[in-house]
């Protein structure tokens, strides 16, 4: 997880670090990156139907360095894995990573044997916090990837699991 | 028609077929085997379209590949894609050019060359016409085909220092 | 004050405009070479999506590559399955019911429209005009719901099988198809109204990126762009397929050739595919959606065949080379917008890199197409 690397302040300000963490919760704003197919789903879910905003994450920035998630949205190939590491590392602290749909996670449909040309998953090589499963997922399964990310960033809930009470 | 003017022109490339010689009785066992282990000789052959897909069908050398397609340039064809199949069993790779055209007056041809698979070398057609260029550059990095005469002949589709041939039937990943 | 710089002529730098972009459409690269604002020369760089489609043509069976022709272009799948049924069928000898026939098509002429819609919304957005956007997918989530219903999924469809489609069409979507036609006609009203007599849109685009008719050929361009350059050239009308002879429609060709041509040629096209649901909604016979007889293993005899059919995109056409076998000895896709793009590189010489961007999105590219 990217925040485990952040040293601890020399002066903890517990309820002021807490409301910090619901802020970021709350205004995750994500890395344009859509390669693929799951791109397509990924800026539905921007658009009025399934409103990203609600959550606060419709501002999709194009550049690395004003961005916190990077929704790795997509199959990753050899070809493009270089410039994926180099985004990655051009995103400050703190950053997390969403893998969005079966490519993503562990290569999709298209890992087949004999394959040249794919990395099997966005977890090679960079640490990812959320799995969104899907071929496309629906933009439903993506909000909640976001919820679950927004649990991940701080330990804020928007409301109450049904199943736990 | 345009399709018969052509093949008219097409099959001006091609010497005209020799007379049948007298065959001895043979079993037809015997005569399909044959059938199956003659390669296909270089000629022009017309395809049923509503099984096929394609009117004409040329196979020829590659020395003759300029002036065909030079033919379907001046019949205002349009290139529509260039791809190559690798067959393992005969030793040898093949180009299939396949052209069509825009107006109402259908007709798909189809040109095909033969070469050695050890060493496959094909004249470049993007003189004639440029939107070769990316079609060869991707059969190049496919099959290991040599364009000669290409500008840029690197790779398209994979890494630029890819050095192996993925769709060869004995590619190994 | 401030002097204008006077440009250098032989001073130039290099700008890559890189995979990561948001004016791409996906990731796509360019390399160009600039003298201020203007491009000296060009380079497309692809290849960065190249996920093996035609490799694994050689390695599973006709029945599990199906789903792979979803995935080449996503936003108008149904028409490239389409080619892909056909060309078996036409290869195997398989007859196909009318009634599968007539759904195919509606079922394709409703992913073109929404292929059209998303187009019309990144376009838009490219010029910097976001708005348009929301409205298009709004429309747009209208479509998915009636495929949704039928096909059971809302992108990546897998519905047509060898020799008809595997759910039939109940009333519910026919109701809801009729009722949606009036409804996109309203919306095509109020997208002219709000951007095609835009005076900044206008701008922008006319007389921009000319495209002759010459420079079609040779790279054998279609749809939009070879329809914006006067050429008329639709395979549906050209080369019929399917049930398309039975439909009365028109095929929008303008003469202009700038990028304002062919975003009207497109606009064109969503109306003609209306026309061509409503006769189809009309015209459904009631039947079968299987054939009776089918074989169970699909095995084209060996040779060579082609088919070709009109995508959202373009020409799209499947060479398949069979040896008698159950996988396919090889296949080839030769994808519309791999000739559309090529005609980037030359075109945009000399013209300011804004209006090559527009330029880009007038030809309307989806990268995972090109790179296959």
């Amino acid at each position: 997880m990217g925040t485990k690397n952040v040293p601890p302040s020399i002066v903890q300000f517990a309820l002021a670090d807490k409301i910090i963490n619901i802020g970021r919760a709350n205004s995750l704003w994500p890395l344009t990156f859509g390669i693929a197919c799951c791109a397509i789903e990924m800026m539905a879910t921007g658009c009025a139907r399934f409103d990203m905003s609600r959550f606060g994450a419709e501002v999709f920035r194009p550049s690395a360095r004003q961005s916190d998630v990077m929704i790795v949205a997509g199959t990753i190939t050899k070809k493009m894995m270089p410039g994926i590491k180099t985004l990655y590392d051009q995103m400050p602290e703190p950053k997390w990573v969403m893998a969005l749909g079966n490519c993503a996670i562990s290569g999709g449909p298209f890992a087949f044997e004999g394959q040249y040309s794919i990395i099997l998953g966005a977890d090679e090589f960079l640490p990812v916090d959320v799995y969104v499963p899907g071929c496309p997922p629906r933009p439903e399964a993506l909000l909640q990837g976001i919820i679950e990310l927004e649990h991940l960033v701080s330990d804020w809930k928007r409301w109450k699991d049904p199943e736990a009470a | 028609m345009i399709c018969e003017q052509t093949k008219l022109a097409l099959q001006k490339l091609f010497p005209p077929p020799e007379p049948q010689e007298d065959i001895l009785e043979e079993t037809d066992e015997e005569q399909d085997k044959k059938v199956a282990k003659k390669p296909r000789p270089n000629g022009l052959v017309e395809r049923d379209y509503a099984v096929h897909g394609y009117h004409l069908d040329a196979q020829l050398d590659p020395n003759q590949l300029l002036e065909a397609v030079t033919i379907l340039d001046e019949a205002e064809f349009f290139i529509e894609s260039i791809t190559g199949v690798d067959w393992i069993k005969d030793d040898q790779l093949e180009v299939v050019y396949d052209f069509a055209r825009y107006d109402f007056d259908l007709c798909r041809v189809v040109i095909r060359t033969r070469v050695d698979r050890k060493e496959p070398a094909v004249p470049t057609i993007t003189k004639i016409y440029d939107g070769a260029n990316w079609h060869e550059r991707e059969t190049h990095e496919f099959f290991g085909i040599k364009f000669e005469g290409h500008p840029h002949l690197i790779p398209l589709l994979l890494p630029e220092d890819a050095d192996f041939h993925p769709l060869l039937k004995d590619f190994k990943a | 004050m401030n002097a204008p710089i006077e440009l250098q002529p032989d001073e130039t730098f290099i700008l890559n405009v890189g995979p990561q972009h948001p004016a791409t459409h996906g990731v796509l690269r360019v390399k160009m070479e600039m003298n201020g604002e203007y491009i000296v020369e060009a380079e497309t760089v692809i290849g960065y999506i190249h996920r093996m489609h035609e490799k694994m043509g050689e390695v599973k069976t006709y029945p599990q590559y199906l789903m792979n022709l979803s995935r080449m272009d996503y936003l108008g799948a149904l028409g490239y399955s389409h080619g892909h049924v056909l060309l078996v069928e036409k290869a195997s000898g398989i007859e196909v019911p009318e009634r599968a026939e007539y759904i195919r098509a509606i079922m394709v002429e409703l992913n073109r429209v929404s292929s059209h819609l998303f187009w019309f919304g990144a376009f838009v957005m490219d010029l910097g005009g976001f708005s348009p956007l929301m409205y298009a997918l709004q429309d747009r989530e209208h479509i998915l719901d009636m495929l949704e219903a039928v096909t059971g999924s809302r992108l990546t469809y897998c519905y047509f099988r060898f020799g008809g489609v595997y759910n039939d069409v109940d009333d519910e979507f026919i109701s809801s198809a009729r009722r949606f036609i009036p409804r996109m006609r309203k919306s095509l009203k109020k997208y002219h109204k709000l951007v095609t007599g835009n005076v900044i849109f206008r701008k922008r685009l006319e007389g921009i990126a000319p495209v002759s008719q010459e420079m079609c050929r040779k790279y054998g361009a279609s749809s939009a762009v070879a329809r914006g350059s006067g050429i008329n050239f639709d395979v549906r009308k050209n080369e019929p397929y399917s049930v398309y002879p039975e439909f009365d429609f028109d095929v929008p060709v303008f003469h202009e050739c700038d990028s304002l041509a062919r975003y009207n040629v497109r606009m064109e096209e969503i109306e003609q595919s209306l026309r061509i649901i409503e006769q189809g909604l009309d015209k459904l016979p009631d039947g079968p959606i299987m054939p009776k007889k089918k074989p169970k293993i699909i095995k084209p005899p060996a040779g060579d065949y082609y088919q070709a059919v009109e995508t959202a995109r373009g020409s799209f056409g499947i060479r398949l080379v069979s040896d008698g076998g159950k996988i396919p000895y090889r296949l080839k896709l030769r994808s519309p917008t791999y000739s559309n793009m090529h005609l980037f590189d030359e075109a945009c010489r000399g013209m300011m890199i804004m209006d090559a961007l527009a330029f880009m999105g007038s030809l309307d590219l989806v990268i995972p197409e090109i790179d296959r």
